[in-house]
């Protein structure tokens, strides 16, 4: 009710108000391409967005693959020094220890695509 | 289709499905309000229609803040109105700079050449108002908004727009007698 009132009496203008609204009055603009660029310029930034997280996967992946596989090749050279008796041993003991390597790594993959198609 | 649909509806498109389509509409729709009213705030034609554009590309950014609660030209504005102002502290920045580069009479030659080289009588009244009251002003007497929008639009609780508005009326009658005008 109250806002109601207040309405009412923003709605009751005087002649100087009136005389206000003509003096700000102004023609309306053309669009002329105007919004033609700004959707131009969403749709350019929305592709940058799009493609900066793969590009920058791959400048990553790029940039860490060499000294990646130098550490690969190491943990190899390191894994053969150890007596194979334990090897054999340590996967004995947990018979599924593949399966469930290969499970946790699937699981993190999942839900890091699951996060990126979200966003 | 996209014609016939509500501002709210179009926000709702736009938002939910990163639809520029419908962003484009709501543009199309506003921009004259936008533009008019950065070019009675910054008194330079290609001046407001670059802020406009900032503005539009805020606006998208900032989509999902909308609640919808009041009218999308208001929330609009104050998308607008913000980026007059981040727009006008960067140049004073700038002229800081400049100033200390000892350029700043090399810049003031260049301003001084206005592209509108008419005074129109809205500008007189305009050039007698602080930069807050002006823009008060026209969202009140050029975009029609309420004092509530206009409240929601600068941070400003209604009745301090009201007496912003009520002493922007006083100078303007005031310096330019504009009752006289009124009675003939």
């Amino acid at each position: 009710m109250k806002s109601k009132i207040i309405n009412m009496a923003e709605k009751i203008k005087d002649a100087e108000d009136r005389l206000l609204e003509s003096l700000f009055e102004s023609p309306p603009l053309a669009d002329d391409g105007f919004s033609a660029a700004v959707v131009r310029k969403v749709n350019r930034q929305l592709w940058f967005r799009r493609l900066t997280l793969p590009v920058a996967t791959a400048i990553g992946a790029a940039i860490a693959f060499k000294p990646l596989a130098a550490l690969v090749s190491t943990l190899a050279n390191f894994s053969a020094l150890i007596p194979e008796d334990i090897v054999i041993g340590a996967t004995s003991s947990i018979p599924q220890f593949q399966t469930i390597v290969l499970g946790a790594i699937l699981l993190v993959v999942g839900l890091v695509s699951m996060r990126m198609l979200e966003h | 289709m996209l014609s016939s649909s509500t501002d709210n509806e179009l926000v709702a498109r736009a938002v939910s499905g990163q639809d520029t389509a419908a962003f484009g509409e709501l543009i199309r729709r506003h921009q004259s309000h936008v533009r008019n009213f950065l070019r009675k705030l910054a008194g330079d034609y290609t001046l407001a229609d670059d802020l406009a554009q900032d503005c539009f590309m805020h606006a998208w950014d900032k989509l999902q803040s909308y609640s919808g609660r009041g009218s999308f030209i208001g929330w609009l504005l104050k998308v607008a109105y913000t980026t007059f102002l981040q727009s006008k502290r960067k140049s004073k920045r700038y002229a800081e700079i400049l100033e200390s580069a000892g350029q700043v009479a090399d810049q003031e030659s260049r301003s001084a050449v206005h592209p509108n080289d008419e005074v129109s009588d809205l500008d007189k009244y305009l050039a007698v108002l602080t930069e807050e009251e002006r823009a008060i002003m026209v969202m009140s007497y050029a975009c029609g908004l309420s004092h509530r929008e206009i409240g929601d639009a600068t941070d400003m609780p209604v009745g301090t727009v009201k007496s912003v508005i009520f002493r922007g009326k006083e100078k303007i009658r005031n310096s330019f007698e504009i009752k006289d005008h009124q009675h003939g």
